[in-house]
Parts: C-alpha cells; structure tokens; sequence
C-alpha cells in the first residue's frame, strides 16, 4: 500500500466521521405540500417520501402540509424558501400553470426550478346519474342546443380550465359549476345534479360500474387500458389532450452539486418497485420525467391555460 | 355464518390492540386543542400501510371516534373547543365546570358520546345501503336550505335578537373574507396571500372562545376571588339521566341524519341538535346556565356523526365529512375503492368496519370514563397559571393546523372580537355558528342560482328544499306561536 492511498483512505475515513466534511444530505429535507394532509398530494409524497429513505443511503425526507389559497401558498412557501436543498415542495399544475395567470400569487412559473415529475394523473370526462347523454357523439349533440353543466372542484382550478380548455376546443359551450373540492363535485355527479365532470380513471372505474358514471371520452391521444370502450378526443377529431402531473420542485439557486444529489435520488425513488406499487394501488399513474422535461411541460400547460383564461375573463382578476 | 367469519378478525389481540390505540390517541389528539381528528387520522395513515385492511381502517376508525370525543374535554374544562365539532358544548359545559361539576359535565359527555355513537354505528350496520340514497337527494338548493334553517338557531340562542343577529351577520361578513367559491375572485384580502382561503376556521375559534375567556379571566383576577375549583364524581345521577334522555334521543337522531348528508359534519349537527333539545325542553330558559342536557345535546350528536358518515363513503364511495374523505384515502391505499360494489366486493372489510366501529366506541367509553378524575385535575390548577398554559396552546394549536404565521393573528383578533362581545352582551355562539353555515349558505344559493339560470321558482321547487323553507319559517315563528299558545292555555 502506497503512502498515497493510505493518506487518501485516511482523508475519506475523516471526512465520512466529521461531521464538518458530512455531504449532503446530513439532515432531514422538508417537502411542503400545499394542500391539506389525506389527499392524493399529500399520500403520493408520504410515499415518495418513505422512497428516497430507501433509495439514497442516509437521507430523510420529511413531508409538511401548508394548505390554503388552491394550494399558492404553500407553493409559495416552497419558491421563497432558503435554497439549501433542504426545502423542497410538491409541485401541482393548479398553483403553477394556472394561478399566476389570475393574479394574487407572488410568484410566477420562472422563479421555480425543478427536481422532476413523478406522476401523471389521466383525465375523463364522464356523464353523471341521468344525463341526456352516454356517449361522445350523444354529448356533442346535446350540447350543440343546449349547455351541459359540467362540474369542477374549484373555479380556476384544474379541472374547470381543462373542462373550458375542451369546449373551446371543440367549438361548444358548456356551463361549469363550481365546487368547494372535487369530493363535493362527485357527489353532485352521482346524485345527478350536474350533467357532467372531468374524473380520474380510478374513480370513474368504480362509479361507472355501478352505474353512476359514463365515461364520454379520454383526455390522451391514445385510448387508455382502463377503458378500452372510451374513445379519445383526438380520435374524434377535436385536437385535446389534458393531463395533470406531480412532481417535485425547488426554490432557485440551490448548489448543482447538491440539487445533483436529489434529481438523481428522486429518479431512483420514482423508479422503486414498491413505490409504484403503492401508487398504482392509489390509482395513480407513475411516470419519470427530469428536471428539463418538467420544465418544458409546465411552460406548455401554462401557455394553454392562459388563453382559457383569458378568454374566460378571469386573467389577472385577482392582481 | 358469513358475518360471524368477517368479523373474527377483528377479536385477534394485535386488531383490538390497534382500535385500542388509535381510540386513546385519538382522544388525546382531540382534547388538545388545534389538533383536530382530521389530522390525527391524516398523520397515521402512513403508519397503516402495511397492516391488513381491517386493522389499520378500524384503527383510523378509532382516532376518528376518539378524536371527536376528546374535543369535548377541553371545551368542558378551558372553554377551548378541542376541535370545531365541540364547540356547541362550550356553551352548558363550561358553566357546569365552573359550578364544580366538571366531573358530570364530562361523565355526561362520555355517556352522551357513546349513545350516539352506537346508536349511529348500528344505523350503519343495519340500513347503510338504504339511507345511503339520502346523501344524494341533496343538491344545491337542498343545502341552501338546510344552511338557512340551520341559521335561524341564532335567532332563539340569543336572548337579545337584535344583538343576536348583529352578531350573526357579523359572522357571515366575516366568512366572506377569501375567494369567492363560485368566481375564485379574492374578497377582502387586502393583497395578504394568507387570507386567499379566508379566516382559517379552527384559529378563529380558538380565539374567539379561549383566547377571550382568558381576557376575561385576566380582569377577574385584580378581583380577589381565588377561590379553588371543585370537581364533582364522574357518574350522573338518575335525576339527570331522565332530565337529558330526551336530548340524548333527538341529538343520536339528528347526528346520524347530518353525518348521513355529505360535506355538513359534525359541528352543524352539534348546533342543530342543541337548538332542538332548547327548543323542546320544559325549561328553555336553563340552557346556557350549565345545563346537562345542554351538553347531552352536542356530544350525542356529534359523535353519531362518526358513524353516520361512514354511511355515504361505503356506500357511494362519496366522504360524509373532511375526516371520511381522509379516511377515503386510507381506503385507496390498501387498494380498495370506495363505492357501491365495495359490498359485493369486499364483504369482509364492510363488515369488519362496521364492527371495528362498534368496538372503538366501547374504548372511547372505557378510556373516556377512566380519564375523567385525571382531566378534571387539569382545574386544580392555580388560575393564573392556568390562563397562560391556555395561551400557549392557543398560539401552539392555530399554528399547528396550516404553519400559516396568519392564522396566529387571525386567532388574536378574533380572541378580542370575542372579549368585545362577551363583554357587551353580543353572542358568541351566533357568530360561530354564522361563520359555520354562512359560507354553506352563500356557496349553494349562488351555485343553485347558476344552474337554474337565476330562476328562484326553479330553485324552490324541490320537496327536500320546500320542506326545510317551511321549517325555517316555523322555526323563526316558533316564539310567537309558543306565546299564543301560552296566552290562550292561560285564558
């Protein structure tokens, strides 16, 4: 053995025991999440959290929920955060693709940077309990005499700018109802007091088998395994596709070295076999994308909804 | 038998010991205050991923039961709500404390707690399919209504009605703060960002029952009268029990029907149940005064609640309240979706839930009585003392529910609105319970105005939505007709 290695050997036996040498992580990376604890935000990141426990040696994340205002404030905890690496947040298409453009946010999407996207969450329109209609091609009917009421868990929220995003698409008009959450938005579904909603496929599943739901079609270019029968706008001609997304993001200005060590722990995390077996279990769809991909992703969501927006008359109502 | 084999499960040691567990935490969880059973069931869902279905459902289950319960206890004692759905208990409970009989008042809470709950839990096992159809008979101009029926309480809580409805509208002022639920517009918010979502509730409060008191309290004490608090046995007595038998039966009724209703919950059906028991009683005017059927009243019908709303979720798969809709979560991790063909599907964990209910509600009564002499100690405490350990957890529990630094003046400014009140005779229960259905009220009547096209013919039509208008009209009259019948039983 040359002294060489012997002095190196020594070096990383110091550093890895000082705890002034200790790479990052050596303590707990807070994620917040803007929403309330027991949605299917909060769920996902418990579990990506318990992931990157599994995945990076040594480190630990820990989730804090900061819900209120559609979910802009915690994001916005998250954007003005120190950049350490040790405040990372959940990032969600509402408070980041859409709400800057209603005004009342103190951020906008280029103060965000990104560690990566770990979930799709694919998107139907269904028909409720007694619609005039069951079909796509029964739904385009009706609604070219009259405006379905489709409902939506909050105004400028997701589901109301996608289900906008729709009609303009297909040169219809429809008549969105807002709700206080979309669990309120389905049980009007269910009891029939709207014609309409945009559901994901795992509750669409459950109430369209027992009758309470009719998938009309799929936001996706492809039609999806969960629902063979169900075309997709596209098929039908009408050039849409919406999807909403999870993922994980940062304020700027953490160190590359650092920010290194967690978009390569969260690609390890998202790609853990338990943890997609968990999500899939919660029915919801696991797909990686880095940092640059998210990035592209979120500016393309941001530039469709802000003409929905605007044509609805709610740009920068809120400045 | 099929059932017999469903729930053998759940007599296993480490399932009971689970319920067990969850029921005492959930307590604990509920009497401080700021940590509400929402949480509590919202924390440890992770902590169920790896158990079986029936084991860590019942266990959420049982933070959920033990947790609405536990709110009672610092109601009683502190005048601090424990979590929103014992607010109404504030209102005989804490006098009767103050009477020395924390000890009843707690012991009459527990027994009240547990007759609602099982009475809830075997509606639920029993008609869960059939009742589940009421949950959605309601639409918008059904809720509207019952928000509106709910409102006119504040007329007959309030002894001053005209104070009484300042303070009421005062309440739905308040609770206009934030977006607008049909345009997102922000009302009110004066460019801060914390109020997008307006005055968080529980903060509010907080404030406006703890806080307030404590001010109160601060001016007593240059007045010499320190005199130590008694507290009475945990049992009441057989005079009691007959006197509160009827607000037991109504509020367990009352309970399970709101809990049944989705996105209404277990502080509306406390109000309601409270108003009804006042309404009905022989001797209305004892109400408030620490009156035990005051507090038979809330807690028996807040804690059908529990139950009740367990009814929508497993049947529809539609969340009867914000603690379900967690629940509705838990439900999804463990790979089961809720909703009508959970019946046929999973037989097993229906039934398993439906016991695990009972059971939690047997913990709650067992852990709930054996803990009655030990909280009621909490009043031993010196006075002044006592008033700063409320303080800290008044700024400790509204932080601890959003980590928004807003709700922390939130919580002060509404800790003086209430010492204002209180101090002038304004009713603080009429704003709570403003600021609880004025939100329901608004939402509905413009979302119901929207799908009619503003048509008000179209809105009433309704036989759901025309039956609680005309309660509402019978309930505003009530005092007017009681006083001809008075005057003419006299002639």
């Amino acid at each position: 053995m040359t002294k060489r290695t012997l002095l190196a050997t020594a070096l990383v036996a110091v550093s890895m025991t000082g705890p002034a040498f200790a790479g990052f992580p050596d303590r707990p990376i807070q994620i917040v999440i803007p929403y309330s604890a027991g949605g299917s935000t909060d769920l996902s990141m418990r579990l990506l959290a318990e992931s990157f426990k599994r995945n990076v040696p040594g480190a630990t994340m820990v989730v804090r929920n900061q819900p209120g205002g559609g979910g802009s404030i915690g994001t916005s905890a998250t954007i003005h955060a120190r950049p350490d690496g040790y405040t990372l947040g959940a990032g969600a298409q509402g408070p980041l693709a859409l709400m800057p453009h209603l005004g009342g946010t103190d951020y906008q999407i280029q103060d965000v940077d990104y560690v990566g996207m770990m979930s799709r969450s694919l998107q139907l329109l269904v028909a409720c309990k007694g619609a005039p209609f069951s079909t796509y091609d029964a739904f385009m009917t009706y609604a070219k005499k009259s405006e379905p009421q489709i409902g939506n868990s909050g105004a400028g929220g997701a589901n109301h700018i996608s289900a906008e995003a729709f009609a303009k698409a297909a040169g219809i008009k429809v008549k969105s109802v807002p709700f206080g959450g979309s669990s309120k938005a389905r049980t009007a579904c269910i009891g029939g007091h709207i014609d309409a909603m945009v559901a994901s496929p795992a509750e669409a599943l459950a109430q369209s088998q027992a009758g309470n739901m009719t998938p009309l079609f799929v936001m996706e270019d492809k039609r999806i395994d969960l629902f063979p029968d169900t075309p997709t706008a596209v098929e039908k001609g009408v050039n849409f596709t919406w999807s909403s997304w999870k993922g994980l993001i940062a304020p700027k200005g953490i160190p590359d070295k650092d920010m290194k060590i967690l978009r390569d722990g969260f690609a390890k995390a998202v790609a853990d076999k338990k943890f997609q077996e968990q999500m899939k279990e919660m029915g919801e769809l696991t797909q990686y994308e880095d940092a640059v991909m998210l990035k592209a992703r979120v500016q393309k969501d941001s530039e469709a909804a802000e003409s929905v927006i605007r044509d609805l008359g709610m740009y920068g109502m809120n400045k | 038998m099929d059932v017999i084999a469903y729930l053998a499960p759940l007599f296993q040691l480490n399932v009971l010991c689970a319920i067990a567990l969850g029921t005492l935490g959930g307590l604990i969880i509920g009497a401080l205050p700021g940590l509400t059973a929402t949480m509590g069931v919202a924390l440890l869902i992770p902590l169920t991923f790896g158990m079986s279905p029936v084991m860590g459902l019942n266990m959420l289950i049982g933070i959920y039961i033990g947790g609405i319960y536990g709110g009672c206890v610092s109601s009683i004692l502190l005048r601090t709500p424990g979590t929103p759905a014992s607010a109404a208990t504030v209102l005989d409970g804490y006098p009767m404390a103050q009477k020395g009989q924390a000890g009843k008042a707690l012991g009459m809470a527990t027994i009240a707690s547990t007759i609602g709950g099982l009475f809830a839990a075997l509606v639920l096992a029993t008609l869960a399919p059939q009742l589940a159809s009421v949950a959605l008979e309601f639409g918008a101009p059904e809720y509207f209504a019952l928000a509106l029926f709910g409102l006119t309480i504040i007329a007959s809580l309030s002894g001053d009605v005209l104070k009484g409805a300042i303070s009421g509208l005062l309440g739905v002022l308040i609770s206009c703060v934030g977006a607008d639920p049909i345009s997102g517009v922000l009302r009110y918010t004066f460019g801060v960002s914390g109020f997008a979502s307006g005055f968080s509730f529980t903060p509010a409060l907080i404030g406006l029952f703890a806080l307030s008191e404590v001010f109160v309290q601060m001016e007593r004490l240059s007045v010499k009268d320190q005199t130590i608090m008694t507290v009475s046995g945990r049992w009441p007595s057989r005079q009691d029990m007959i006197e509160s038998w009827g607000a037991l039966l109504r509020g367990s009724l009352i309970g399970t029907f709101i809990g049944i209703i989705p996105g209404t919950g277990s502080g509306t059906a406390a109000w309601i149940s409270y108003n009804e028991a006042r309404r009905s009683s022989k001797t209305p005017e004892k109400f408030g005064t620490g009156y035990m059927p005051g507090v038979a009243a809330t807690e028996s019908a807040n804690n059908a609640v529990c139950a009740a709303a367990l009814i929508p979720l497993l049947a529809l798969g539609v969340p009867g309240d914000v603690v379900t809709a967690v629940l509705m979560g838990g439900l999804m991790i463990q790979g089961l979706a809720p909703g009508p063909m959970l019946f046929q599907t999973n037989p097993d964990v229906v039934v398993g839930i439906f016991g695990g209910t009972f059971i939690a509600t047997f913990f709650m009564f067992v852990f709930g009585m054996a803990l009655v002499p030990v909280f009621s100690r909490i009043l031993m405490i010196p006075r002044h003392m006592l008033s700063i350990l409320i303080v800290i957890f008044c700024f400790i529990g509204s932080f601890a529910i959003n980590l928004n630094p807003v709700d922390l003046y939130t919580m002060v400014g509404f800790g003086v609105l209430g010492w204002g009140m209180q101090k002038f005779g304004f009713s603080q229960a009429a704003l709570c319970i403003a600021l609880i259905l004025g939100p329901m009220a608004e939402s509905n009547l413009r979302r119901g105005l929207l799908q009619t096209s503003d048509d008000v013919v179209a809105f009433a039509s309704g036989p759901v939505t025309q039956f609680f208008l005309v309660l509402t009209v019978l309930s505003l009259a009530w005092p007017y007709i009681a006083k001809i019948r008075a005057r003419r039983r006299a002639n």
